[in-house]
């Protein structure tokens, strides 16, 4: 078909696709252009055309400054954690689950699981802070076993990595779980029959034939989870972090946070922090797709 | 395809899905939890104890934050900073449950929650509206093939990989003059990739005779989007509006940044943000306002709720769209 005949006969396509195009460009590539600002000395009354270009400048200041480093290594030990026991978290709830002969238990636990996700994440971290304060139910609990009493979103310590990759197995393990408990659902019954016929015990079941079949759904999740750790559960630690556990709490993008809306207004430094983050985050959403190629032959591009 | 296919039609059969209380459930419980230990070796009936128990507490765990939260509402408010840790019942002084403080959330700031609940509906609705117009245009220009589709798509698809991020974001919308107004609130926020490409995947398992034939029949654009396709296609359209509402009453950091001095115009959540945040200083005035620190609980309660209470119809649907956001081939 000519552009001619295309643009003829595809015209009204073409016009009402200005309607979602306008939103993308305006929203979503604007403010790409806007990523100028991490090489300007900028400032809002000269705008992006008339503020000082200052090359790299913004980006030495980021590392020879103690907070951008600390907020980097923070960022690097949660998105681990999240990508170690918070991903195992919604595999374990699957396969228990799914050694479950009761079907309506295995429902029930399936639908409060699944509850929290629907909780917001100012409600989730607002619980947090009350059970985990010095009088709070948590604290008490771990009193018991010989720790001090104390508000534990005030402890200046890694504690905060932990109780941050809690709370994202607390609001996603039973929607994560979903995938794994339908793919286990798929795996063929006559596989467990041969077994049974073989003399397998269940733990041998379990280990050869369930997390073998599951294995696929698995690399996949995993390589997509890359992708996205540097994003993921951000607007949590906004909501529990304080200056005075700065140490261990400030993340990349809170530090992007602060430098831009904190009283120091520093956009030129901000944007440096956030076109950093961007591109290490473009970097891992493209390796993770690629393992995924590779592994599974899904993708998500 | 053929995986989600198959993981679909396990959640229709109810294999992975909601639970539904019956009148038989209690004794249904019993004999079906009775099924699993008859038969087994001693190991493998503790190995059954030990998984009860485990799943029991990862309930118990899920359920107790809004357990505490509800019984702590209907608590009085000296007697519940007194107490510590769960709130397993009220705690008030005639062991009768209390309401002073949904009294309180109600005249709270004058009536601040009540409008707020208002409005964030109002931003739900208008986020839903909104995302639903662009996502459906995008999906069917580009489900139609025109020659430019492949480029419109990867336009789509770029925003996924790379974002202008916080700052760049703000000052578009700032440009725009729309800080400080509803609209920040409402447009920036309704529409991404992944919703426009879960549409289009909806419409692409629509069979394409279907849409040929009613094209033979002088069916328009409009016809075949709005008759054809979406009644169609409706379950992933479903599953994005409503992914788009829960972000939308969810949410609070946009409206942190873009109406940071409006009260008048701030979400649920951001009032939830902002009590919790005072109840640490309630308690060191000098005359304290026991009921206002219930204030927090009641309005949590009164937020959630109806989302909660729309989970048993909405979890079939997001369950599928789960599915099928990550697997995609």
């Amino acid at each position: 078909m000519t552009w001619k005949r295309d643009f003829k006969r595809n015209g009204v396509l073409y016009l009402i696709f200005l309607i979602p195009l306008s939103y993308y460009v305006i929203f979503k590539y604007v403010p790409m252009v806007g990523l100028l600002m991490a090489f300007q000395n900028y400032r809002v009354s000269r705008g992006l055309w008339g503020s000082q270009w200052v090359g790299f400048d913004n980006f030495v200041e980021l590392f020879t400054g103690e907070q951008f480093l600390t907020a980097v290594r923070n960022t690097c030990a949660m998105a681990l954690l999240n990508l170690t026991i918070g991903f195992i978290a919604p595999i374990l709830l699957g396969l228990l689950v799914c050694q479950l002969r009761s079907k309506r238990f295995s429902r029930l636990v399936q639908t409060v699981t699944y509850m929290p996700y629907f909780v917001s994440a100012v409600v989730c971290c607002s619980l947090a802070q009350e059970f985990l304060r010095d009088t709070g139910a948590i604290t008490q609990f771990l009193s018991l076993f010989g720790f001090a009493k104390q508000n534990w979103l005030a402890n200046n310590s890694p504690t905060f990595w932990f109780i941050n990759t809690f709370l994202g197995i607390w609001q996603g393990a039973g929607y994560s779980a979903i995938i794994y408990i339908a793919g286990i659902h798929g795996i063929n019954q006559e596989l467990y029959e041969a077994a049974q016929m073989d003399g397998a015990n269940r733990w041998n079941q379990l280990l050869h034939i369930t997390i073998t079949g599951i294995t696929p759904i698995i690399i996949m999740m995993f390589t997509l989870q890359i992708g996205l750790v540097f994003v993921t559960g951000f607007d949590k630690v906004l909501l529990m972090y304080m200056p005075s556990t700065y140490e261990h709490s400030d993340v990349l993008l809170t530090y992007t946070y602060r430098m831009g809306f904190g009283s120091s207004n520093s956009f030129g430094l901000s944007t440096a922090s956030g076109l950093l983050q961007s591109v290490i985050g473009t970097a891992l959403l493209l390796i993770g797709n690629m393992l995924s190629k590779k592994a599974t032959k899904q993708s998500m591009f | 395809m053929d995986k989600v296919m198959k993981a679909n039609k396990k959640i229709e059969k109810g294999v992975v899905g909601t639970y539904k209380f019956t009148e038989k459930t209690a004794v249904g419980a019993y004999k079906s939890i009775e099924s699993q230990f008859r038969g087994q070796s001693p190991e493998g009936q503790l190995a059954d104890i030990l998984m009860y128990g485990v799943l029991i507490i990862v309930m118990l765990v899920a359920l107790i934050p809004m357990w505490h939260t509800l019984m702590a509402s209907l608590s009085e408010g000296q007697q519940l900073i007194a107490h510590d840790g769960i709130a397993w019942l009220w705690v008030t002084p005639d062991g009768k449950p209390h309401f002073e403080g949904y009294e309180k959330t109600f005249s709270y700031g004058d009536f601040a929650i009540l409008k707020s609940y208002v409005i964030t509906l109002l931003y739900v609705v208008g986020n839903v509206v909104f995302g639903l117009i662009i996502n459906v245009i995008g999906a069917y220009v580009i489900y139609r093939q025109p020659k430019l589709a492949g480029l419109l798509m990867m336009i789509v698809v770029f925003t996924l990989l790379f974002s202008g991020g916080m700052i760049p974001t703000y000052m578009v919308i700032k440009d725009l003059g729309m800080t400080g107004t509803p609209w920040s609130l409402i447009i920036p926020g309704c529409s991404n990739a992944m919703f426009m490409i879960l549409v289009l995947n909806g419409f692409k398992q629509v069979p394409v005779s279907t849409v040929e034939s009613s094209e033979l029949d002088g069916a328009g654009h409009f016809t075949v989007m709005f008759k054809i396709l979406l009644p169609q296609a409706k379950g992933l359209t479903i599953v994005t509006m409503i992914n788009t509402a829960i972000l939308a009453w969810n949410s609070w950091f946009e409206a942190s940044i873009y109406v940071p001095q409006n009260r008048e115009l701030w979400p649920i959540q951001l009032w939830i943000k902002q009590i919790v945040g005072d109840n640490a200083s309630t308690l060191t005035t000098a005359v304290v306002d026991w009921n206002r620190y219930l204030v927090a609980y009641c309005v949590i309660l009164i937020a959630t709720l109806p989302v909660l209470a729309a989970m048993p119809f909405v979890q079939k649907q997001l369950q599928k769209g789960a599915l099928l956001g990550a697997v995609k081939e």
